[in-house]
């Protein structure tokens, strides 16, 4: 694989030739299985899920900070769908509020924006939401970074499971209600619909194009591979920009690169504002795709589903998070469920795979870090990184190792002892 | 980065300003702990005229904590010595509990099995888990965490997410999905006596008698014994160590066993006094645990016991007034601020990188 | 990279479909009466496992009686699984698509599912739009069929885009499990009761019947409030209600979300009082200690509520589905999903012999709809216009040695 990926560094557009022929290949997928069969359906999730991993790259994969709670971006982008396309909120402005929505939405009650205007709060909040996670570990390490970001992760998860019992109406009524252009949302409103969940989710409603249908899953495709496209844009920009590059050097060597004049804070709270905000749009289109907000989705697993992606691939490799997120997700909701699930009645064992897919997963984290840290696809830079890191103590048993003149500060990146 | 405010070496400025800094940054920790149970306290009085609401609270508190505190102990021996947080050490610990459970249906322990019989099946069964648990987690160093020893950091903390799935998973298989409820064998709610309205049950007396002489026995080992003085010393500089003829190898590897003994215990007792065992408690009790860890500061035993004790009632207290499905949120919202402004913890251990 | 070089394949070969799994199992159909499938959606893995494999045996064991056979269709079976094990629960990613899977699929006449009311949000509009029948073997969320107290704003018309009704149900909505739970209490001579629920769509709603009804009842209601279902005890929560006042108990969930903890908890808090449960609790899974149930002296003082009438009452099929469940998996006594499972495919198969065209699915849809006086398992009941059945009667329960033995009927006072 990597004997590969090195021969085709050297051929110059084979690079391009292969991303092309990867789109055209993608844009081709819908119309060879039928328009809402479960193929298409798993191929939608998969690139939803590709939009998480990219986002989660870039906070763990390009900036090096670990973070385990990654889910909580994506409750909150659905979160910020079900809140403005649903009739969640069914007192809100009397007869509902609606903006650009047509038919059946502009007539019920609620608060119902067009999924376009939706995305953009959706990657306002999150962005917010990330940045405002993001201070708190400003001054952590590594592991303590990965900790506080779980604990988020798991208190937007109670949040959103007890939001049903937290009622902002009144607080509502009594403070933005008052500003115009706002209309009060009822005192009885809450936070969330708790396990309940929101159910149903407006459906996308685009310029030009008819009204999508729970049936015809293509044009829904199309819109997650859109917002991959464009995922996959920012995602080069950003990494080959001068951001991209400070948050390189950060992952590297953090303190090499303060001393470089690298402005700490504000780059690392970039990384999680950028990163959160594509799992707020990847969850904006989720809860309108599963026609849902249901707040048992926030679980812990997910995030750690979202970073196997990101492992699997390659750290900060972007087509290797790509195929990573594409491999996993068919593995979670195509090959373990359909495929392999009788493999152990076969052999003559009494339980179905999809059991075991809990283990496979953890499985696949262990045997990548141990076997393959660099990921399928590696970036190059990161795996000059790891040769350097296992080669100065790469004799068994040697323990811990001094890298002398390195000037590593023992800070995040490595083991290193110093004193 | 800066690491955090260091309460040494700081020449005390006589501006009233430092001289509140210092103090918030010594006690502030223990005022804002000590705030909701007096806070609580103060209404209960004026409530109900008496404290056994409170009261009860704190022992069904403590109860829970010393369990919590075993398991801390794992993470922050662990901790100390290779600065790793043990991710997959919540689901040893589950292990635990299912372990002496099948061993309970091996033994035929019942509630009808005499007193004697009981003691000595549960002290057979303590030695079988603990050993079991010692041993399991001993082979996650080995195969997770030796290898990556020179890796960036995330690299093990990423393996033992995985190990901790691959154990749940485990136990998914073992016991199935739901919660198990299993034989009380020691009666754990009846009422061993009563104190002013405060109730102490089976459960709690079980849990403060095993807890404290298996943390007593942990820390003199450790303090006393050849390999304890090992331990310490890698913890404090494992190259030096190294040139000193320590085999920094076998001590982690050891350090590791004593972690999961201590897990083993936990399990048992947990598997007794709350008579249901499920596949998930490693999870939750990992995270719980690993915070009480964090509390008392990492790689300090003493302050592992205080913040599982702390966290216990923490989280009985909000269980009684907040809601018990709010709990987890609050105790990881103490998590968060205990991180953000003291890293260090209650008994703050200066850890090697960043204190 | 698997998925890729079978999209090549694909590409170069003109194959339609990369792992295409459709194929069509069971005999080939009777004669000129073609082969229809029905769907079953229940979420297979996770702590629900116990209650759906009964169910899903229960349906088997139907479809087994009839030799596969509706009239002269024959019928093939599929089980889907609206779970994954990660999550442990139904997820709405697996559940659309199950009922898209339905929907494409054009011999599939009926879908019996979701298990989870929350599930069924998520699946009742789309086969509305696919205009297939649906009958669900435990839903009791009022709002999926009607606008009556219980149900949210909006609800049930905003799971219905088209405007027709295609969905069913075989047990009766919380209403009445609500109001006949508040009976045998009233009847017991509780005063005031405490409720917790584990905020489930079927937990939190059937929390609200009950105190709804409670109240009708001049109980008081002390205590109604959620829990956290992975806590590792509820001792606190328990001490909670006994600072209530609280001398009757219920708790309003599945024993999944953490029952048999709570209720040894509360019975230690609260050694005097009386505690009830609804179906959600009705299964060997919370009443046999044997499979980690709860302890004896703590299941004598429980009572639980289950849409199934006394054993005795049963038509002749059911008195047979008795003794062929024992015979088939060894349990004289099986858990009430076996028989809510049991009855929708029963149910389906009965419908399929009365619809003029068991092939076609607006006729289905309308033979589903005219069900009239089916003597069933579970009572004689009607399918009316929303969907829901006419059965009012709950069975309430006890439990000795570990299995649940039939005490009363109460006729739900509303």
């Amino acid at each position: 694989m990597s004997a590969v990926a090195g021969r085709l560094r050297a051929v110059p557009h084979a690079q391009k030739l292969l991303a092309t022929a990867a789109i055209l290949v993608a844009v081709l997928v819908p119309f060879y299985f039928g328009k809402g069969s479960p193929q298409i359906d798993d191929a939608t999730l998969a690139m939803a899920y590709i939009g998480m991993a990219l986002g989660l790259n870039l906070i763990v994969g390009f900036a090096g900070l670990l973070d385990l709670g990654y889910v909580a971006f994506f409750a909150i982008g659905a979160f910020t769908m079900g809140w403005l396309g649903s009739g969640f909120f069914s007192q809100a402005g009397g007869e509902g509020v609606h903006v650009l929505v047509s038919e059946p939405a502009s007539n019920l009650p609620g608060i119902h924006m067009n999924f376009l205007v939706v995305i953009v709060f959706a990657i306002i909040f999150t962005t917010i939401a990330g940045m405002l996670i993001g201070l708190p570990t400003l001054r952590l390490r590594g592991d303590y970074i990965a900790i506080v970001t779980l604990a988020f992760g798991e208190i937007i998860g109670r949040v959103a499971i007890n939001g049903d019992e937290l009622r902002i109406g009144g607080i509502w009524d009594a403070t933005i209600a008052k500003l115009p252009f706002f209309e009060p949302i009822g005192s009885a409103a809450t936070l969330t619909g708790g396990r309940r969940g929101i159910t149903p989710v407006d459906k996308v409603d685009l310029p030009f194009v008819e009204r999508f249908v729970a049936l015809d899953l293509r044009p829904w495709y199309f819109l997650a591979l859109a917002i991959v496209l464009i995922a996959l844009f920012v995602n080069f920009r950003l990494r080959d920009s001068r951001l991209g590059r400070a948050w390189i050097a950060l992952r590297e060597d953090e303190v090499a690169a303060a001393s470089m004049g690298v402005p700490l804070v504000k780059t690392k709270l970039l990384a999680y504002g950028t990163g959160a905000a594509f799992g707020g749009a990847s969850g904006a289109f989720l809860a309108s795709y599963l026609n849902t907000v249901n707040a048992d989705q926030f679980q812990f697993s997910f995030s750690i589903f979202i970073l196997g992606m990101v492992i699997l691939g390659g750290l900060g490799s972007i087509w290797g998070v790509v195929v990573g997120a594409i491999a996993l997700s068919l593995l979670n909701n195509y090959f373990i469920p359909d495929v392999f699930n009788t493999w152990p009645e076969k052999v003559g064992l009494d339980f179905d795979l999809s059991q075991l897919s809990f283990g496979i997963f953890g499985f696949l984290l262990v045997i990548m870090m141990v076997l393959r840290p660099e990921g399928l696809i590696p970036e190059r830079r990161r795996q000059l990184e790891l040769e350097e890191g296992i080669g100065a103590g790469a004799t068994a048993g040697a323990g811990p190792t001094l890298e002398g003149g390195t000037g590593k500060h023992g800070e995040d990146v490595y083991e290193t002892r110093r004193d | 980065m800066e690491a955090a405010t260091t309460t040494a070496a700081k020449p005390a400025a006589p501006a009233p300003v430092a001289v509140a800094r210092d103090f918030l940054a010594k006690y502030g920790l223990i005022i804002f702990l000590l705030a909701m149970p007096i806070a609580f306290g103060i209404r209960d009085l004026s409530a109900e005229g008496d404290l056994s609401r409170l009261g009860n609270n704190l022992v069904d508190g403590v109860s829970n904590g010393a369990i919590w505190a075993l398991v801390a102990l794992g993470y922050t021996l662990v901790y100390g010595i290779i600065e790793l947080i043990n991710f997959a050490h919540g689901d040893v610990f589950m292990l635990g509990s299912f372990v002496s459970v099948g061993l309970w249906g091996t033994f035929a322990l019942t509630v009808a099995t005499g007193a004697l019989g009981l003691v000595v099946g549960l002290v057979v069964t303590l030695f079988v888990a603990m050993i079991a648990t010692g041993a399991l987690n001993v082979m996650i160093e080995r195969v997770a965490y030796r290898p990556l020893r020179n890796a960036p950091k995330l690299a093990p903390l990423i393996t033992a997410v995985g190990f901790s799935f691959i154990l749940q998973n485990v136990g998914l298989l073992w016991l199935g999905g739901s919660p198990e409820g299993v034989t009380d064998l020691i009666e754990s709610q009846d009422r061993f006596f009563e104190v002013g309205g405060v109730v102490i049950t089976n459960g709690d007396a079980l849990a403060f008698t095993a807890t404290i002489p298996l943390v007593l026995g942990l820390t003199t080992f450790i303090a006393r014994s050849r390999i304890g003085k090992a331990m310490r010393a890698t913890a404090q500089d494992p190259e030096a160590a190294r040139l000193m003829g320590i085999n920094v190898d076998t001590t982690i590897s050891f350090t590791f066993l004593l972690g999961g003994l201590m897990a083993g215990a936990a399990g048992l007792i947990y598997a007794l006094y709350q008579t249901t065992v499920w596949y998930f408690q490693g999870f939750q009790a990992g995270l719980i645990a690993f915070t009480a860890a964090v509390m008392g500061g990492i790689g300090n035993l003493r302050g592992a016991v205080l913040g599982g004790l702390i966290i216990g009632c923490i989280q009985q207290m909000s269980d009684n007034r907040i809601g018990g499905q709010w709990t987890n949120a609050v105790v990881f919202g103490y998590l968060v601020i205990i991180m953000v402004f003291r890293p260090q913890g209650l008994l703050g251990e200066e850890t090697r990188e960043a204190g | 990279m698997a998925v890729l070089s079978c999209l090549f394949a694909a590409l170069a070969l003109g194959v339609a479909a990369c792992g295409d799994d459709d194929d069509d199992e069971g005999g080939q159909g009777g004669d000129g009466g073609g082969s229809v499938t029905v769907y079953s959606s229940l979420p297979l893995q996770g702590a629900s496992r116990p209650q759906t494999t009964a169910m899903v045996q229960g349906i088997e064991l139907a479809l087994q009686q009839a030799n596969n056979q509706a009239g002269d269709v024959t019928v093939n079976y599929e089980s889907l699984d609206d779970s994954t094990a990660q999550a442990g629960t139904w997820t709405p990613e697996a559940t659309s698509a199950n009922a898209r899977r339905a929907a494409q699929d054009e011999s599939a006449v009926a879908y019996i599912g979701e298990f989870n009311s929350g599930a069924s949000a998520v699946s009742i509009p789309i086969l509305n739009e696919a205009g297939l029948a649906q009958v669900s073997p435990a839903n009791t969320a009022v709002g999926l069929t009607t606008d009556e107290p219980g149900a949210d704003e909006g609800e049930p018309d905003k799971y219905y885009p088209t405007g027709e009704r295609h969905y069913a149900r075989i047990v009766p909505k919380d209403t009445i499990q609500g109001a006949a739970l508040a009976t045998v209490m009233k009847e017991d001579g509780c005063t005031s009761i405490g409720i917790l629920h584990d905020k489930e769509v079927y937990g939190a709603g059937l929390a609200r019947n009950i105190a709804g009804s409670a109240e009708e009842q001049d109980l008081e209601v002390a205590v109604n409030t959620g829990i956290d279902p992975k806590a590792a005890n509820f001792r606190s929560v328990a001490a909670d209600l006994r600072s209530g006042g609280v001398d009757c108990f219920v708790f309003s969930g599945i024993t999944a979300n953490g029952a048999v903890q709570l209720y040894k908890d509360v019975e230690a808090a609260l050694p005097d009082a009386q505690l009830y449960g609804p179906d959600g609790v009705a299964e060997s899974g919370f009443a046999d200690p044997e499979e980690g149930g709860i302890p004896a002296d703590v299941a004598e003082k429980v009572k639980v509520s289950v849409a199934t009438l006394s054993p005795d009452e049963y038509p002749p099929e059911g008195q047979e589905f008795f003794s062929t469940f024992e015979e088939e998996y060894g349990e004289p006594n099986p858990d009430p999903y076996a028989i809510y499972g049991y009855e929708a495919m029963t149910l389906v198969l009965d419908v399929l012999e009365r619809a003029e065209d068991p092939t076609d699915r607006a006729s289905v849809i309308e033979a589903l709809f005219s069900t009239q006086g089916r003597e069933s398992v579970l009572g004689t009941y009607d399918i009316d216009e929303n969907g829901d059945t006419t059965l009012t009667d709950y069975g309430i329960y006890t439990i000795a040695d570990g299995e649940l033995v039939f005490d009363q009927t109460i006729q739900a006072a509303g």
